[in-house]
């Protein structure tokens, strides 16, 4: 019974970064249409800067986590502005291959800058956590749960209680009837993909500390936030919290399994993706459009 | 008269022939004959690029030294070496791609390895194809060496002696642990050492409790973890990466996982294990190919000290140089004492001079079985004592006794 209890939470903390990644993806997906294949890479800028906020200022590296979040928007907002946009109405195969080749630079970039050594933020509380008789709960990934929970209620706070988010969310909806009532589309489109770079920088702190970090270390989470995303419906933030701790919830449970366990979770996490993809089409908690 | 014409003419050409041979063979050593191409593909970037990197340093070092000494002397010629790289993006297909284009486009004489099992394997069917030796220190795997390969040689221990020497001295040490927890990446060269402890851990009184494979590269391994609790075992051990050895490390403090021996077959001798985990690092074991402690008697080339001297001085900053770099010049060594040997750069007698190899370096001894993998150099073990790698095991080359048992974390 402890052990299923100890499996439950650690799948439910694990789920945490799960929704830090997939909260951005799934934005500039169900807003702009496209699947941000450079998602991984700006993930793991925000945990380079919460390295190196950490290693050179011995910044507490949950205070480094504003620090990422306006250096990634103003990132991001520029590569939407600048390169971005102007593939906005291609087909889809366009986008793939841009943020792609995107996803090669920064990484590339990366390597030349930090090289390819790993790197691990590790505070003095690192591996502590709080006992309860014979579960463990580890206090990094206990915050990390709580500061993906409020990134993902602030993100639906920014969409759904202010001009800018309620024009985000008219793109949405129809971006040329929201071009006809005034919105500036490439302000708005920048806005978007620069909330979901945001996003993608607090999860790469988080990921900082809970795992070592190299430059290509990006690119499961890109896999990862599409399937989050999918699991728990696009257009919605609580549905991709939704999809985040299921995904964690399955993932622990599969790498339990007796055996080759780590090898199920992922097939038992993509045959759930296909279920959802066959008998809700709309994820779990997602709306049709 | 027309017949003696013929024969004084063919008397004349024979003895210029003769004047020219010695002439060529008395300046020999200062003479300087073609440049020998060599040719390695390494994933400069992509997931393999730290361990790659070493690799390149290793071929490197080597390099220079022998450039510095105007190259390889080949029947008293010398012949300047030249090492042509190919990124190949940490993919073992387009390995195989960029080693056909070094063969047919930049026509290397002879090959050095990528880094990784996967990668070599997929190279090594390329040199047997095209009859070009390679030289390999980084594919451990014995799948690579089963095939009935004739031109691939790799100068490493192979995959199934890796944690063996940790069992070894784990049947030293009082109180003597017996249970055991594996854990195991699900790749090729990870899985052959996990399956040697299934079968040799029972022969030194030890048994394997829990045996778990993982997904390759896998970063969140807390379940594996809460496994490998459940059966409190003696010692954990570890066949996979960096990367996994990180995070089951991570985790197991994190989940409070207390052992006497956590020992993780790749990882630990890596600079960056320590620079990632901090103190968390210490008292772990892992099986190395070489350590910078080790005492060989080498028959040519630098002694260990000068080793480790010649890599601070070219690469400051990165400490001391580890297994990756030290088995990569070890293989670079191979070739050129096979090339030396066989007096020729004809690649069949290169191949039967690398098969007939038997030299003692700096990085122990370089002989090869019949399918081409060093199975005669044994593993040391290492331990992170105070943040410091120390050889522990064998007890003939260790610089320092093992810290055993493993305090538990929250007595650190």
């Amino acid at each position: 019974m402890a052990d299923f209890v100890q499996l439950v939470i650690l799948g439910l903390l694990a789920g945490g970064v799960y929704v830090a990644v997939g909260v951005g993806f799934g934005l500039v997906w169900g807003v702009l249409n496209i699947v941000n294949l450079a998602h991984g890479s700006l993930v793991i800028v925000g945990g380079y800067l919460t390295w190196q906020l950490f290693t050179t200022l011995h910044l507490d590296p949950f205070l480094t986590l504003p620090v990422d979040a306006v250096a990634l928007f103003v990132f991001g907002y520029a590569l939407q502005r600048g390169v971005i946009n102007r593939i906005i109405r291609a087909p889809l195969l366009f986008t793939f291959l841009l943020t792609f080749g995107l996803n090669l630079i920064v990484v590339n970039m990366l390597l030349l800058i930090f090289g390819s050594d790993f790197r691990s933020v590790t505070p003095s509380y690192s591996g502590q956590g709080l006992e309860l008789g014979s579960i463990v709960i580890p206090y990094v990934r206990l915050i990390s749960l709580g500061v993906a929970i409020a990134l993902s209620a602030s993100l639906a706070f920014v969409l759904n209680r202010t001009r800018t988010g309620l024009a985000i969310n008219a793109i949405a909806a129809d971006r040329d009837a929201a071009q006809l009532v005034g919105i500036d589309l490439r302000h708005a489109y920048a806005v978007t993909y620069g909330l979901g770079a945001a996003c993608a920088g607090v999860a790469g702190g988080l990921i900082a500390m809970i795992q070592a970090i190299t430059p290509t270390a990006g690119e499961p989470y890109t896999l990862q936030a599409f399937v989050v995303v999918i699991l728990g419906g696009l257009g919605r933030v609580s549905a991709t919290v939704v999809g985040g701790l299921a995904f964690g919830l399955v993932e622990a449970f599969g790498q339990s399994i007796p055996g080759s366990g780590s090898v199920f979770a992922n097939a038992i996490a993509f045959s759930l993706m296909v279920l959802v993809l066959v008998t809700r089409p709309q994820g779990l908690l997602g709306r049709l459009r | 008269m027309g017949v003696m014409t013929v024969r004084r003419w063919a008397m004349l050409a024979m003895a210029v022939v003769a004047v020219v041979a010695c002439g060529g063979s008395e300046s020999g050593g200062n003479t300087t004959g073609s440049t020998i191409t060599l040719g390695a593909p390494l994933g400069l970037t992509g997931s393999l690029t730290k361990e790659s990197t070493l690799t390149q340093q290793g071929y490197n070092l080597w390099l220079d030294w022998i450039n510095a000494r105007g190259g390889i002397v080949v029947n008293g010629v010398k012949h300047p070496v030249k090492i042509k790289y190919y990124d190949d993006t940490s993919s073992a297909n387009q390995s195989a791609v960029l080693m056909q284009k070094l063969i047919t486009e930049d026509k290397a004489n002879f090959l050095l390895g990528p880094y990784g099992s996967a990668a070599t394997a997929t190279d090594a069917a390329i040199a047997e194809q095209n009859q070009i030796p390679m030289v390999e220190a980084n594919g451990a795997a014995q799948s690579i060496f089963n095939q009935g390969y004739k031109y691939t040689f790799g100068v490493l221990s192979p995959a199934n002696k890796y944690l063996q020497g940790v069992i070894d001295m784990a049947a030293t040490l009082n109180p003597k642990p017996t249970t055991i927890a594996m854990l195991s990446a699900d790749d090729n060269f990870s899985l052959e050492v996990a399956n040697a402890i299934n079968t040799y851990a029972p022969t030194k009184g030890m048994n394997v409790v829990l045996f778990k494979k993982y997904k390759n590269g896998a970063t969140n391994l807390a379940a594996e973890v809460q496994a490998a609790k459940a059966v409190n075992p003696d010692i954990v051990l570890n066949s996979g990466h960096l990367t996994e050895a990180i995070a089951i490390n991570k985790a197991a403090k994190e989940q409070k996982l207390n052992a006497k021996i956590f020992a993780y077959s790749v990882g630990p001798s890596t600079p960056d294990f320590i620079t990632a985990l901090g103190a968390d690092a210490n008292f772990v074991y892992d099986g190395s190919q070489w350590t910078p402690q080790v005492k060989y008697t080498p028959a040519f080339y630098l002694t260990v000290a000068q080793y480790v001297a010649a890599y601070k001085a070219k690469y400051p900053s990165l400490g001391d140089p580890d297994y990756h770099v030290a088995e990569s010049t070890a293989a670079c060594l191979a070739l050129e004492r096979a090339i030396e040997n066989a007096g020729s750069l004809d690649p069949k007698k290169v191949r039967d001079a690398l098969a007939a190899l038997d030299v003692t370096v700096f990085f122990g001894q370089i002989k090869f079985d019949s399918r081409g993998i060093n199975i005669y150099k044994p593993m040391v073990v290492e331990q992170i004592q105070s943040g410091v790698h120390h050889t522990v095991f064998p007890a003939d080359v260790a610089d320092a006794q093992p810290m055993y048992p493993t305090p538990a974390w929250d007595q650190r």
